[in-house]
Order: C-alpha cells, then structure tokens, then sequence
C-alpha cells in the first residue's frame, strides 16, 4: 500500500481500529494482572489453533475457486480424518507403533479424500448446473448424513490419538521462560508449512495445477482451452478433503475426537477463509493465525463463554468493510456464482 | 433425465448399504434379544422376582413406559449409555414375561424408546406422543436439563408421572416458590452435593484460594452456581473462574488466567472430552496446584483421555465407580456390581458409565411402581398411582446414584452423601474416603 | 360459476381450502366422531403437537420465503429473529420481577399479547437496523453475514445476553413457566385450542404475504431478483424493498417465536442455534421458496416426515434408531436439492402441469424431451 492510499480517510480506519483492539486487550489484560508471558502464550496458543483453521480455511477456499460452491461439508473432512486415523492406529495391525501411525496417518488422509470424491460424484456433480443456495443446502445435508454415518460407525464417545513424539497420550512439552510449548505444535506448524509448500508446487509447476488455478480464474476459458471443468471439480473436492483430513490429524492428539467436532472446526475455517478473502491460499493461512490469536487473545482476557462471539463479530466487520479480504485492494465485493 | 435418475438410484443404493453395514456394528445390543442370556442373572426388582418361582395363572393388560434420552446431538454420550440400559432393562423384563402385580397377575411390560435429538422441541413432541398416543403409564426421559424442565410442563398438565436423567434441582422443585413439582422426580445426583465435597476437601488440605473452571453447558455453569453457594459457605474464595467449550484444542486463556489468579487449588467442573484436555492443561501449566473435578467426570473415560495426567486428580463420585473398593456392608454394592455385570453383557463391553446408572434407577422405579398396581385401573388412575407409588415408596432404596429416600418434599431423596469421594491412582479410580485425607 | 371463481382466485381458493381443511382437523380431535381422534386418521403418524408446530414453523418460513424466494436474499440466520420473539415473551412475562412490571399488570389477560406486539416490534426494527448494511451484500456473502448474526445471537441468549450470572435468559436451561394465551377469562389452551389459535395466525400470514407478493412491492421484489441492476434502472429503490422485506421476516419469525414460547412453555436456546437456522433453509428449499405455497408445504413436509422416521422407521429396519433417522434425514435432503432443486410443491406442480399440457395441447412427436 502506498502513502497517497493512505491520505483518505477511509485506508486509516482498518489500521486505527487495529491499534484500538490492541489497546482493548492491553487494558483488559492489565486488570487480570498479565504479564509478557501470559501474552506470549495467547499469541502461541492460538497461532496453533489458527494453523489449523487456515487449513480448512484453505480446504474451503480450493472448492470455491473452482465450483463457487462454499462447502459445507468441509468440516466433515476434518472429522472423517482424525476418526479414521484413530480407528486404524486402534485397529490390530501387526505394526510397530511407530509405523502403524504412519499408516493411520496416510489411510486417514487417503480414505477422507476418497470419501471427498464420492461426495462430489454422488452429490455436487449430478446439482452443478444448480443455484449456489442450493447447492450450499446439498453440501449442508452431505454434512448431517456424514456426521450421522459417523455417529453410527464411532459412537459419541471421544476417542485418542496418540502425539506423533511421544506416540503416548502424554505429550513432550518445552518450557521456554514460562511459556509452555508442546512438541505436537511443531508438528501442527511444520505439517502446513509442508503441505502449504507443496500446494504452491503443485498450482505453479504441475499442469494439473494450473489447470486447476485457470478453472478458477475464468471457468469457460478453461473450457475452451480443453480443460475438464468437472474432472478439475472432482480434484478440488478431493483436494479440499485431504487438506481437512491433514488438519483434523494434526489436531487430534491435543483434543480428543469425537463424532461432532467438524462443525465449529467447519465454521471458524471458515470465517478465516472470509477474512482471507474467500479466493487466495494465503489469505486464508493470515486469516486462520489471525482468527486464532485474536480469538485467544480476547477470550483470555475477557469471559471465554463469549469467545465465539468474537469470531463471528470480525467476521460480519470483515463482510461489511473489507469483503474483498484483509489482503486485497479494492472495494467492491466479488459478485458470486 | 436418465443419467440423473442413475445417479439417484446408486445414491440411495450406498445409503442403503452404509445403513445396512453399519448397523450391527454400531448397536451390537438391540439385534437379537437372547433370552437364554439374560435369564441367568437374577433379577434384582424385588417385587418382581417371586414371580420367577410360580407360574403366573393369568395375563393381564401390557403395561408401557415411555422412554426418551438424546440419542443424538450434544448430549449423546450421556444419552447412549442411559438408551442402552433402557434396552437392556426392556430385554429382561420381556425375559421375565413382565411384571406381577400384587394381585398375581402377569403383566407385559413395553417399553417405548424414542431420541430427544438433544433438542427440547423434540423431547416435547415425543413426550406428548409417548402420553397421547402411545398411552404410557409412566415417562423415563430427559438426559439434559434444558430438555427436562421443557418436558415438565406438559406432564404436569396431563398428570403423568415423569422421572428425568438430569441434574438441576429446578427440574422437580420451583427454585423461586421452593414447590415441588408434584409429578416430577429425578434420579442424578445433584452439584450441590458435589460442591460440598469438594468445600470439605479443599478445607481439609488447608486451601482459601479457590480458581474454577468450567464447561460452557448446562452441566459446567451449574457447577459454578453450586459452588458459587457452597464455597461460599464453607468460607472459600473463588477468586478466578472461566468456561472453556467442549470443543477447544487450546487453553491458554484460562491456564493464564489461573496462573496469575493466585489461587491454591483448581475446581473443574465439566465432562470428557473437555475435562480430560483441561486437566492435561493444567498439568501442564501449574503442575504443583491440586485438580479437584466434579461427578461429570467419574468414569474411566476420563482417565483414559487425559493420560498420566489425570494423576492424583480427586473428585466426589458415585459409588458406581468404585464398586469393588465398598466395604461388604454397603447397601448399594450389590446393585452395583449387578448393574456393571448386566450392562457389561448386554453391551459386549460397553464402558460402564453414572449416565447409564441413572437410567436404571428410574427405569427400576418405573418398573417397581407398575408391579404395585392392580389389575382393572383406568389408564389415570394407574398413572397416579405410580406417582403416589414413587412418592411413598422409594425409601431406602438402594440405587446406583445413592440410597433414595424420596419424600413429598423432596422428589430425589438424595444428600449429599449418596456421593463418595475418588482419586485417581495408577490409571484408575480408587476410593479415597475423608479417612485417608 | 364456482369453477371459473376458483380459476380467478386461486390463492383465495386454495386460503379458504385449507382453512376448511385445518377447521375439520380440529373439529375431529375435539368431537372425536366415531372414537377417531385427529392422529387416528393418520394412523397415529402425526399429532396435534406436530400440526401446530407445523403452523408456527409455517409463519417464520412464510416471512422467509418472501425473503429469499423473492427478494433473493439469503437468511441463514433467521433463528435469530425467531428467537427474539421467543425470548421476548418468555422474558416478560415469566420474567417481570426483573423489569419492575408490577404483578397486577404481568399477570393481567393482555400482558401476553402486549409482549408479543413488543418483539414484533423489536425484531422488526433491528431488522431496518441492520438492514442496510447487510443487505449491500450479494450472494454468498449476506448468506455468511446473516450466518454470523445467527450465531451471536444464539450465544447472547446462552449467555444471558452478556450479562454476568443467568438470572435474564436462564443460560442452557432456558426460561421455564411461560403461561398460556388467554383472551378475558377465555384461557387458549389445551393444545385443541390453542391449534386454532396458531392456524388461524399463519393463515392470516399467509394472505398478507399473498397480498404483498401480488402487489407494486412484490413486482419489485421480483424485479430485484431478476436483476438488481436493470431494476435500478427502472427506477425501482432496490435498497428500500430488500429492507422491507427482511423486516416483514423478522416481524413474521418473531410473532412465531411468542407464539411457540407460549406452546412450549419453557424457552431454551437450542432450537435457535445454527443448525436451527439451517432447518429454516432446509424446510424453505423442500417446499419451494420461490412460493408462498411453498412455506407450509415444506415444513409439513419436514415435521412430518421427522415424525414418519421416528415411528416409522423403527418398523422398517429393526434397531434403527436417532443415528439412522438423522442419516436418513441427510441423504433425503440431499435427493430432494438434486432432483427437485425447486421444492418439492413447484416441481410437482410443474410435472403435472407438463403431464396434462402434454396430454391436451402437444401434439404428438412435438413433446419436449425429457
């Protein structure tokens, strides 16, 4: 942004409002008596909560590019991955466990992404020439039947992945001056790092990619040039599945999954996407860190029961004053559909 | 069109298969009832069990309860282990040819199951549905609160005796004009009775300073009021509190919270999943403070999820839990291990849960109040007479939840010492009385 | 002469069939002819319980579809105004002590109605409030809008609109005690009455709606749909009719809302949760939303094909349970958006228009293939 964007009145007020929250909380925080260490562990709790949201931030984002579809869904996959995963490891495979969390690990994702492709055959595929309304609802009741399904296969109860360091269900944990870190936030942070990687590989030097990344930028172009829209859509689902799968891996051994965790994972993945601007990656990886921190540096120094509050509060200031996203420039919202 | 009606048809053919695949798996129980199973435990209802000895002469009508626990939604992991044990009780009774009144005569016994979805709109519907239509004589059902105090009302207008799963004193008494609700009981014990526990242990190992934190639900929040109370009372402090949501993966907020909160020890109030992970948080960030849960958390779910640190956590608890620790003369072990054997085999292995306990408690009144009646009632009549039954009867009843001794005034009939006290030791609950503190 | 009448009027027609339709319903379950009652004559499937939620449930989805079926604009947070209505009544009037309504007044026959009159206008004008601003955006973006506003709300009722303790909403237990309807010392309850009551309010919905739909206000809204920018062009103010037509929702959700804190008597936040607004959308895109037709029919639909599973699916597949109906559930929504992306009421009525049209006018060879 240069300095002539910065004269009208208007550029000043997303910095401003910033710098007031930053206050907002400083102040609240001075009446709980928090120190920089208990900043500083806000700020790392939830960069790792918003890694995961950035995840499926980027699962939603990759399905809207190419079909418009905002994918209800979405949150299923992170649900089918971590319950997966679990049964594998469970399972009595003769397996060092080392190996056998290998395994869980790559049957989850691959049996999420195959649960994704069917979804999109069985449901989208047959609906694509549908509205976007409708097709929200038909990806809202593949959710409540996947959930359903899940209920019936696993059960209510929550069930445990072991940390990927420790392969226990106690976790390695480093104390740096007060601030505690465990091992599997590495885990979680160098996981998308890779997977962030090797999705910039594959939309920039692989054909499919781009085949992919042009579906998005104009689909009967795409056309035109002898690409398979429906084949690219199918892609995106099975993308979008194994990235949700990734996350709700990573995730599972610092929470316990059970059969309805997919929903509010779905929805604050969501509102990151939003803030991301709802068509770029890395928007959604800054809306994700972003959403994490903020949601965990408010509910710190606030009540946590409002915590959800906060989140769904950025995300209508976002829709009203920055559609676009917080990365673009511009002022108009995309026209959808 | 055709290639549509296709794909519709492969559609419905998977949803037909993944119904058919999953459920045997997913509810082993109800599938085959076998009676050769369930008829070598004896049965425990007490008036029931002369009946097994004489042939009974004459059948009468087939009597019906109605049963409704949030199979699914929010609730559920409260909900399946109560369903369950509405089966198992329904597979017994159907073993035993139903229930003998005093007057000699065998009656059936139905019991009628349906899902509140955790929704109290739902619970009313089949509610109404399970007095209208179905005609029961009495109401076993509400897991959670919310949905039990949408219920009461429409079983005080049709006078129909109603005993719910969940824990809120408002469910049977009006907690501004102190009234019972005159055909409402309830069998869970209650946070009041917990929270003096936890006053008198916190007492005991000389802490002032109390942080609580608990879980953003019905359960969680009525912890904190009863604590609220009961602290109070006992001179405690609660200078930090803090709800955390079943969901969260962090809890950063609430671990600072409690660090610069100053406080000697960390009451929770909450169930697994959420009780476990915030227990491994707090292991995590104040090590030396010592955990004290509520009854929400007393089962072995809790320990298998929260791992070595649920060590040396301490929590008040039914007996259920710890069964086998009891010394000989209590009158609830027999119950108990009774219940942990049926429910064991009738589920092939379920985890034993208190949920589940409640469930039996108030199906056993049900079916002890039927077998009090005779025969030629009208349908009000039986159901009134299943509530004065209830009302007047269950007196040192020996339960899973405690021995109840319910009175006119007080429809649970529980103090607090239907609750015991636990720890953690080695991977499991033990029995940690005042004695040992 | 009736005929043609019924060919000139046909949503007079249809209002006044179904009035008479509803009218005998209640009449069978007061008079009971012949010992049948009203589930009787379903063969037990469907209850008085379940027709008069289908009445209230209709009001909100009537307001709802004027929304989205017509103004194109998508609520996925509707329960929020539903809720407020709901929450209005239970709070003042199980609730008074707490405002300082004195008994004499909160206790009084018109108190109930006044509460209603009360969120009706509350929702209504947070409705012009925030209408403005929301309804600037399109597509997928107001649907996120409204699902966010949805969401806060449900949470303000769970947390006692954010204030400390829970003494205002009752947190998760909600607010217990609402009392019944009465008008003097005519009391609208038991449930036999109190059906007519929430009929006769969603038929007279149901003919305003009509009303609205049929007239300049309507060709607007439909003119918006179409396309905002040729509409704009013809002079129409897009922003005015978006709002009008959020805030007769809102009014419409609310009246529904007292009315079912009234039914239910105890108020909680969970029907007003997400997957509660969701229902909403679900029930409006069964029936058709682009009809008004289409409200009652796809919440008929819905509670009663709930009901069908929950005592009906049992017979079918020994041991199904809460798990299987919700799959159930699922699957069939999902059939229904594929096949029938317009509601089932539309798409029937189109087939058997294209049946009969088929048969009368084509002639043979010139059928459009299917």
């Amino acid at each position: 942004m240069s300095f002539t964007a910065l004269r009208s009145p208007r550029a000043w007020l997303g910095p401003l409002s910033v710098l007031a929250l930053i206050a907002v909380v400083f102040f609240l925080g001075e009446r709980m008596n928090f120190g920089p260490q208990q900043y500083m562990q806000l700020i790392l709790d939830g960069l790792r909560g918003g890694t995961i949201y950035a995840l499926i931030a980027m699962g939603f984002v990759t399905v809207f590019n190419v079909t418009g579809i905002i994918n209800f869904a979405q949150g299923a996959f992170v649900m089918l991955g971590a319950m997966l995963a679990v049964s594998i490891y469970d399972s009595s495979l003769p397996l060092m466990p080392a190996a056998k969390l290998v395994v869980a690990v790559i049957g989850g994702i691959a049996g999420t992404t195959l649960i994704g492709m069917l979804l999109e055959r069985l449901t989208i595929y047959p609906a694509r020439h549908s509205s976007p309304l409708t097709l929200i609802i038909i990806t809202v009741g593949a959710y409540i039947s996947m959930q359903g399904l899940a209920l019936i296969a696993w059960g209510a109860k929550p069930y445990v992945l072991p940390a990927f360091t420790t392969l226990d269900i106690a976790d390695k944990t480093f104390r740096i001056g007060g601030v505690v870190l465990k091992a599997q936030s590495l885990w979680i942070w160098g996981t998308t790092a890779l997977v962030l990687v090797g999705l910039a590989y594959f939309f920039e030097r692989t054909l499919t990619g781009k085949a992919l990344r042009a579906c998005a930028i104009n689909k009967r172009g795409a056309r035109l040039m002898g690409i398979s829209v429906n084949r690219m859509s199918l892609l995106a689902f099975a993308l979008a599945a194994a990235l949700g799968a990734i996350g709700g891996i990573v995730v599972a051994p610092t929470t316990r999954p059970t059969y309805d965790m997919g929903l509010v994972l779905g929805l604050k993945g969501f509102v990151a996407a939003i803030i991301g601007g709802l068509v770029s990656s890395p928007g959604a990886v800054i809306g994700g860190l972003l959403l994490g921190i903020l949601e965990n540096l408010a509910a710190g120094v606030t009540r946590s029961g409002m915590k959800d509050i906060y989140s769904f509060i950025v995300l209508i200031l976002v829709l009203l004053y920055r559609p676009q996203g917080i990365l673009r420039a511009g002022r108009k919202p995309v026209e959808a559909g | 069109m055709s290639r549509r009606f296709s794909a519709l048809i492969s559609l419905l053919v998977l949803a037909a298969m993944l119904l058919a695949a999953c459920a045997p798996s997913a509810t082993p129980e109800p599938a085959q009832p076998q009676p050769a199973e369930t008829e070598a435990p004896a049965p425990t209802e007490a008036p029931a069990a002369p009946a097994e000895t004489e042939p009974a002469a004459q059948v009468g009508s087939t009597y019906k309860i109605g049963f409704a626990s949030a199979i699914t939604g929010p609730g559920s992991s409260l909900g399946e282990p109560e369903r369950n044990t509405a089966e198992m009780i329904a597979d017994q009774l159907e073993a035993q040819g139903g229930v003998t009144g005093p007057d000699g005569v065998l009656h059936p016994v139905e019991v009628i199951i349906y899902d509140t979805e955790s929704n109290p709109d739902t619970a009313v519907s089949v509610v109404r549905r399970l007095i209208e239509e179905d005609e029961v004589q009495v109401i076993v059902a509400g897991s959670l609160s919310g949905n039990s105090l949408a219920i009461v009302p429409v079983v005080t207008e049709a006078e129909v005796p109603y005993i719910s799963m969940a824990s809120a004193r408002s469910i049977i008494q009006n907690p501004e004009t102190g009234e019972t609700n005159k055909w409402a009981f309830k069998t869970p014990q209650e946070n009041l009775h917990s929270a003096r526990w936890q006053a008198l242990y916190l007492e005991n190992i000389g802490v002032t300073k109390v942080c609580h934190l608990y879980e953003n639900t019905g359960y969680g929040k009525d912890t904190f009021n009863q604590a609220t109370a009961a602290f109070g009372e006992a001179g405690l402090e609660i200078v930090y509190s803090d709800t955390f949501e079943r969901t969260d993966t962090e809890f950063g907020g609430q671990m600072a919270g409690v660090q610069v909160a100053g406080c000697n020890a960390v009451v929770v109030g909450a169930i697994p999943p959420g009780a476990s992970n915030v227990t491994v948080a707090l292991r995590d960030f104040v090590p030396d403070l010592p955990v004290i849960h509520g009854h929400g958390t007393c089962n072995q779910a809790f320990i298998d999820l929260a791992g070595p640190a649920a060590e040396g956590v301490v929590s008040p608890c039914g007996r259920l839990l710890v069964v086998d620790m009891l010394p000989d003369d209590d009158p609830q072990k027999p119950v108990l291990q009774k219940y942990i054997q049926d429910y064991s085999e009738f589920t092939n292995g379920e985890p034993i849960s208190t949920f589940g306990g409640h469930a039996w408690d108030a199906m056993s009144w049900a079916v002890e109040a039927l077998a009090s009646l005779d025969e030629g009632m009208s349908l009000q009549e039986q159901r009134a007479a299943i509530r004065d039954y209830i009302e007047g009867n269950i007196k040192n009843w020996p339960g899973t939840g405690g021995v109840f001794n319910i009175t006119p005034d007080d429809h649970l009939g529980l103090d607090y010492e239907a609750l015991t006290f636990v720890k953690v030791e080695g991977g499991r609950w033990v029995y940690y009385p005042p004695e040992q503190w | 002469m009736l005929r043609r009448a019924l060919a000139r009027y046909p949503n007079t027609a249809a209002c006044l069939g179904m009035a008479l339709g509803l009218l005998i319903l209640g009449w069978i379950e007061i008079v009971q002819p012949g010992g049948f009652d009203f589930s009787d004559i379903t063969g037990g499937l469907v209850t008085l319980d379940t027709m008069v939620r289908i009445g209230i449930l209709s009001i909100v989805l009537v307001g709802l579809n004027l929304l989205m079926g017509y103004a194109g604009q998508i609520s996925l947070g509707q329960a929020a105004f539903y809720g407020m209505g709901a929450y209005a009544s239970a709070i003042l009037t199980a609730r008074y002590s707490l405002l300082g309504i004195p008994v004499a007044i909160a206790q009084s026959w018109w108190w109930p109605w006044l509460a209603i009159l009360f969120g009706m206008i509350a929702a209504g004008g947070l409705a012009y409030l925030i209408g403005r601003p929301i309804l600037n955006l399109r597509g997928h973006y107001l649907a996120m809008a409204t699902l966010g506003l949805g969401i806060m709300f449900y949470i303000l009722f769970r947390e006692n609109l954010g204030v400390p303790g829970d003494h205002i909403t009752g947190a998760f237990d909600g607010i217990t005690a609402v009392p019944r309807l009465r008008i003097g010392g005519f009391d609208l309850w038991p449930i036999s009455r109190y059906y007519f009551v929430v009929w006769t309010v969603a038929l007279i919905c149901l003919t305003l709606a009509l009303n609205i739909v049929n007239s300049r206000t309507g060709r607007a809204l439909r003119a918006i749909h179409g396309s905002e920018r040729a509409s704009q062009a013809a002079g129409v103010d897009i922003a005015h009719h978006k709002v009008q037509a959020l805030v007769v929702s809102a009014v419409f959700a609310s009246l529904a809302g007292s009315l079912y804190a009234h039914f239910q008597a105890a108020v909680s936040p969970k029907p007003f949760d997400f997957a509660g607004s969701l229902e909403l959308v679900v029930m409006s895109a069964v029936g058709g939303m682009a009809s008004i037709w289409g409200a009652p029919f796809g919440v008929g639909v819905i509670l009663i094909l709930k009901e069908v599973l929950r005592s009906g699916l049992r017979q079918v597949l020994r041991g199904a349970s809460g798990e299987h109906e919700i799959v159930f559930y699922g699957v069939l929504l999902v059939v229904i958006m594929v096949f029938m992306p317009e509601g089932i009421l539309v798409w029937t009525s189109a087939q058997l228009k294209e049946l009969r049209g088929r048969r009368a006018v084509l002639p043979p060879g010139l059928e459009r293939s299917p």
